[in-house]
């Protein structure tokens, strides 16, 4: 009988995304993924049905893992300012530690896989998001405004920052190392421009 | 459940609705699906039972290429 061996299944992950981020989505195939695993194709079989449902599965295990940290110690009825700065620290700490998984998760942001990944991955996330914001409005704290406009400014910063860091260069192609000081600088600009 | 894995020819249309009918009418089987991209046409099965030998015999009689596929 055929058994689940969870450092196959490891070994498998991890191959997948340093495949995928290499040769593509098109480029990937279960028999190249076998092959650069040292395990035949009937074992990959017994793990995942085909490509897509190994790429989805693979995309709703990082993103998870990634929105798991990103709410460490964060709670919705945290002050505004308190809870984005949890944010912030949290989102860094993960893509600064798991960049290769995160650069996966970005990719397959961008391609018809993602519609399943996310539907599965934000179901918890985003009612917290939600709540969160709607809190800071009613006390106060954040000035009301359109989804879009408020995740650009709340986030896209923080993201600019560590794209930054993942070239290691900046605008015009200045050296750049990510630090908690640059962090923290950007973050009290956001606040003030979010914050009544 | 067991978990079973073939290599087939089961690559057009009309062999897929063959054998899915055949794989339907086994209620042993929980779910199957055979990976029309990859080049072993891999036919994947869910089953109650280890019937491995079962259904290599019935999908070789309707004029396929089934063999299993080693771990």
């Amino acid at each position: 009988m055929r058994v689940r061996d969870t450092h196959k299944e490891t070994l498998v992950r991890q191959n997948a995304i340093t495949m995928l981020l290499r040769d593509g989505f098109d480029g990937f195939s279960m028999q190249k993924l076998a092959k650069a695993c040292g395990i035949s194709v009937g074992t990959l079989y017994i793990y995942y049905k085909n490509k897509e449902d190994l790429i989805i599965r693979l995309g709703i295990e990082e993103g998870s893992r990634m929105l798991k940290e990103t709410m460490k110690g964060f709670s919705a009825d945290m002050p505004f300012a308190e809870g984005l700065k949890k944010q912030w620290e949290n989102r860094a700490a993960y893509w600064l530690k798991n960049k290769e998984a995160v650069r996966f998760y970005e990719k397959i942001k961008r391609t018809h896989y993602a519609e399943p990944i996310l539907d599965e991955i934000t179901r918890s996330f985003k009612p917290v998001m939600h709540a969160f914001v709607k809190n800071a409005i009613a006390n106060k704290q954040l000035h009301f405004m359109s989804f879009e406009s408020y995740w650009s400014v709340a986030f896209g910063p923080l993201y600019t920052l560590l794209e930054f860091e993942d070239k290691g260069k900046s605008v015009g192609n200045r050296v750049y190392k990510f630090s908690k000081k640059t962090m923290y600088e950007t973050l009290e600009l956001v606040l003030k421009a979010l914050t009544p | 459940m067991h978990i079973l894995i073939f290599k087939t020819n089961i690559d057009t249309e009309d062999a897929h609705k063959e054998i899915g009918a055949l794989l339907n009418a086994e209620t042993s089987i929980i779910d199957w699906n055979i990976d029309q991209e990859d080049i072993d046409k891999v036919l994947r099965i869910e089953s109650r039972i280890n019937n491995t030998t079962d259904i290599i015999h019935r999908i070789s009689k309707a004029g396929f290429i089934c063999e299993e596929l080693p771990d």
